[in-house]
């Protein structure tokens, strides 16, 4: 065997090597090189299709990729990777906004005007709010000869065995809404009782979802449950035997806001010019399906102003949540 | 055999390179965070996992819907076998019952849980056509259907193999003389098949306790380990330490598993000369076996017709009107073709690549004289042993900070690691038939080893190349288990977009989606066998 051979060999390897790493080079550098912004949203069906029928409209197709996350999923990822989250923008549940900032100085301040009612820290303005509510079946109460609740507490009482169904904190932000309400009302020790109770009551109907109960209401799997207002408002509207009733311990609320992934690139400034597409086009549909007015000059029917709108005593933070979900495990 | 050349040791330093950066630091790192917490390194990570109620209970969970499914489907697995073997079913009935058994393999996990919710939901088609509940899918009910379908296959294939071992000839010999029917198939079926049937059980259990996808969709509020562990992972708090404890606490039944299978290894014995003893006949044996065998397959088959059938329709369940609209609008739609083309394409390079890694390290493992060879061996244990789950835990905590976060080459990666171990066994299996004398001759006369490969055992072994290429390919198509923390919003494939649409219940998209990636997967294979078979017939 010649020396000739054993270079040519080794040659062809390290050629073999060499295009071994051109081709992964250039899987990876595929995914890196593309400008386009990446939105997180932790939002629903209709809050996504609001804003990217927004963001079509002002010509942004193509150059945007996004992408859908549970709340949980998303916090997670927020308070795990600060700024290096692969997101350009987000629309997130406002206290988890509000935490991954304290934490890793990670957004960049708004850089155009909003006109909101309420004022918000400069690095984010909502694009939606919810408001918790019982809701029930008429047709199932009238069935089980049982009385309309007016309170959360009316929820514990044994004749609503396995008839309830309410959002899960471990999951869904629209569970900590009944968990505030439930705390403010009768406070840490008389507090956990009426979850306990309250939880007995649910058995299996504890939904991973916040649309779960109103979906459970509405198939009259369960008599009554705990969700999101405008969903019972609309599904009355709509024809079906559901109510709502705005308990007595309160209506609370959550905001989903707006925020830019401060990256300091071009990508920044391309997500910021988005976030004011949304924040100004796609308001207005929001509205419809989120009926709550947040911005100067935007009104909604009195079917949908609760009753008895409430503000928890602390601000929302992502602390103050573990805090309340363990709270609520503890009641269990 | 011939001497050891340079080139010989590039190659194989670089297999082992690829494995030490991807399947050891990452597995020790993990090892590592689950030791870690604040104050340093601790044992209190392991302590704290006892004191957390759900996760004793799904592990507890888990290890109970695994066993129950691991014990069903060797079951059933055996009736299947034995029909094919041990009966005179009506020859394409046997053909039929082989080639069904096999395609739910061609689907993600996560898809099995969507099709049992519509079928066996309060509107689902066999609700429907049945006009009853059966059972409640949510839960346990749910994770044991889809186990089993899920493991069946898998569990079919060995027993079916190991039927070689059982002699026909001492079946009627063991009737001739006077044997009772139980104790004649004590000891003339089961026992030959004693290592297979406990190899069919472990190799179930651990799959249902080491899949996510199957809990990722009718898992309920029955909380298994795997859901955990994502929940710890990616949930609202999430706690990498308890995390890296939960995955080393999955990979324990795994690595018990696989010592076991290594053990039971040795109760299958090998016969030389098997001779086609034709059986005697048998009417009800066969007809019953026949319609069990049906009525399984079928069964398992009739789970998924709801795939194909509800995106054709209006509004499944209440509008059945034909439609193109809701295969069109996923066709139409640019975000859900990319993300099959992205399917595929991290499926062809998992395929190129993986084939090439798995091909080399067998052929220096069995053809060569390297010092070290037999690394390669314990590389593919290893690689067998780790879940997926685990091993994109292992990158995610390893590489999160690098730039490989977020690309293609790190699923690439993740799924040749994950895989690697069917397709490099086939590869030693066909290698080491092959006359061993070839590269000495090749290098008399004058040819370069390198060459020889190229011109002698490659094209020699090339069916077995095809069959690989297609484990490879199918296996990245459908894998959800370990990617799932691996992927991003720019590389997001079909499999974990299916987990995204459930998120908004838009099952048709997940359906027409599970469709795409069937009939890719149903071409690559028909292709696959189509060009084995020209090979073997060349030869």
């Amino acid at each position: 065997m010649s020396k000739s051979k054993t270079f040519n060999g080794l040659l062809l390897t390290l050629l073999a090597i060499s295009l071994v790493f051109a081709l992964v080079g250039c899987s990876s550098s595929k995914a890196e090189e593309s400008k386009k912004v990446v939105i997180y949203t932790n939002g629903d069906e209709e809050a996504v299709a609001a804003m990217e029928t927004a963001l079509k409209n002002a010509g942004y197709d193509g150059k945007y990729v996004l992408q859908s996350l549970g709340t949980s999923e998303l916090g997670g990822k927020l308070m795990a990777e600060g700024s290096d989250i692969e997101a350009n923008l987000i629309t997130m549940s406002s206290y988890f906004i509000d935490s991954s900032q304290s934490k890793y100085h990670m957004y960049k301040d708004l850089s155009f005007t909003t006109n909101a009612m309420d004022s918000y820290p400069s690095y984010y303005t909502p694009i939606l709010a919810n408001t918790g509510s019982i809701f029930v079946n008429t047709e199932v109460l009238k069935q089980k000869g049982l009385e309309k609740p007016a309170s959360i507490k009316d929820l514990t009482k044994p004749e609503y065995k396995g008839l309830v169904s309410i959002p899960n904190i471990m999951d869904s932000s629209t569970g900590w809404l009944l968990v505030q309400a439930v705390i403010t009302q009768y406070g840490e020790e008389e507090g956990k009782q009426v979850l306990h109770d309250l939880i007995a009551n649910v058995g299996p109907h504890l939904e991973s979802s916040g649309s779960g109960p109103i979906k459970k209401v509405e198939a009259g799997e369960v008599a009554a449950g705990f969700g999101l207002r405008h969903q019972a408002v609309k599904a009355k509207a709509s024809g079906a035997p559901i109510d709502y009733v705005d308990p007595s311990e309160g209506n609370f609320s959550l905001t989903e806001s707006i925020a830019v992934v401060d990256k300091k690139n071009a990508t920044t400034d391309l997500a910021m010019k988005m976030a004011e597409t949304i924040i100004k086009d796609a308001r207005k549909d929001l509205i419809t399906n989120y009926p709550v007015a947040l911005y100067q000059g935007e009104t909604v029917e009195d079917i949908n102003k609760p009753a008895k709108s409430m503000k928890f005593a602390k601000p929302l933070t992502v602390e103050l949540l573990e805090e309340h979900q363990k709270f609520f495990n503890d009641a269990k | 055999m011939h001497k050891v050349k340079p080139e010989m040791r590039v190659i194989f330093i670089l297999i082992v390179l690829l494995f030490a950066v991807f399947l050891f630091i990452p597995l020790v790192v993990l090892l590592i965070r689950s030791l870690e917490n604040d104050q340093g390194f601790t044992l209190t990570n392991y302590t704290d996992v006892w004191s957390r109620r759900d996760l004793t209970r799904s592990i507890l969970n888990s290890v109970k819907v695994s066993a129950l499914t691991a014990f069903i489907t060797t079951v059933l697995g055996f009736i299947l076998a034995y029909g094919i073997h041990c009966t005179n079913v009506y020859r394409p009935i046997k053909g039929a019952v082989r080639i069904l058994v096999a395609l739910p393999m061609l689907l993600p996990t996560i898809t099995y849980g969507f099709a049992i919710m519509y079928s066996f939901g309060n509107q689902g088609l066999i609700t429907r056509i049945t006009g009853r509940n059966w059972f409640e899918i949510y839960g346990f009910n749910g994770l044991l259907l889809g186990y089993v379908i899920y493991t069946l296959p898998p569990a079919f294939l060995l027993i079916h193999n190991a039927f070689r071992y059982v002699d026909r000839k001492f079946i009627i010999v063991s009737r001739l003389m006077g044997d009772g029917t139980l104790r004649s198939f004590k000891n003339t079926v089961l026992r030959p098949l004693t290592g297979a049937l406990g190899g069919a059980l472990i190799l179930s259990f651990i799959l249902s306790f080491t899949d996510f996808g199957i809990p990722a969709s009718v898992g309920g509020t029955y909380e298994v380990v795997a859901g955990q562990l994502y929940q710890v992972m990616l949930g609202s708090i999430p706690d990498f330490n308890q995390g890296a404890v939960v995955a080393i606490v999955m990979l324990i039944p795994a690595v018990f598993g696989i010592w076991l299978l290594q053990a039971l290894e040795k109760l299958n014995f090998h016969v030389d000369k098997m001779a086609d003893t034709p059986l005697p006949k048998h009417r009800i044996r066969d007809t019953s076996f026949g319609i069990l065998s049906l009525l399984v397959v079928l069964g398992m088959l009739s789970i998924f017709a709801v795939m194909f059938i509800a995106p054709w329709m209006n509004g499944y369940p209440y509008d059945l009107t034909f439609t193109f609209k809701h295969v069109a609008s996923v066709l139409e739609s640019g975000d859900l073709t990319g993300v099959y083309k992205h399917s595929l394409w991290v499926a062809l390079l998992t395929s190129f690549f993986g084939t090439l890694a798995a091909y080399a390290a067998a052929l220096l493992n069995v053809r060569t004289n390297l010092r070290w060879r037999g690394i390669t061996d314990t590389i593919s244990m290893i690689t067998n042993t780790v879940p997926g789950m685990v091993l994109g835990i292992s990158y995610l905590l390893f590489l999160n900070g690098s730039s490989l976060k977020g690309t293609f080459t790190i699923l690439m990666l993740c799924n040749i690691v994950h895989l690697f171990t069917t397709p490099y066994l086939m590869a030693k299996n066909a290698l080491s038939r092959m006359n061993p004398s070839w590269e000495t001759t090749g290098e008399l006369l004058g040819d370069s080893w390198l060459r020889t490969v190229r011109r002698v055992v490659l094209p020699n072994s090339a069916a077995t190349v095809v069959e690989m290429f297609g484990y490879f390919f199918v296996n990245a198509m459908v894998t959800i288990s370990g990617i799932i923390f691996l992927v991003s919003a720019q590389t997001s494939v079909v499999a974990s977009k299916i987990k995204e649409l459930q998120h908004f219940a838009k099952f048709n998209e997940i359906f027409v989606l599970s469709m795409l990636i069937f009939a890719t997967n149903l071409i690559i294979k028909v292709l696959c066998e189509v060009l084995q078979r020209r090979r073997a017939v060349r030869r």
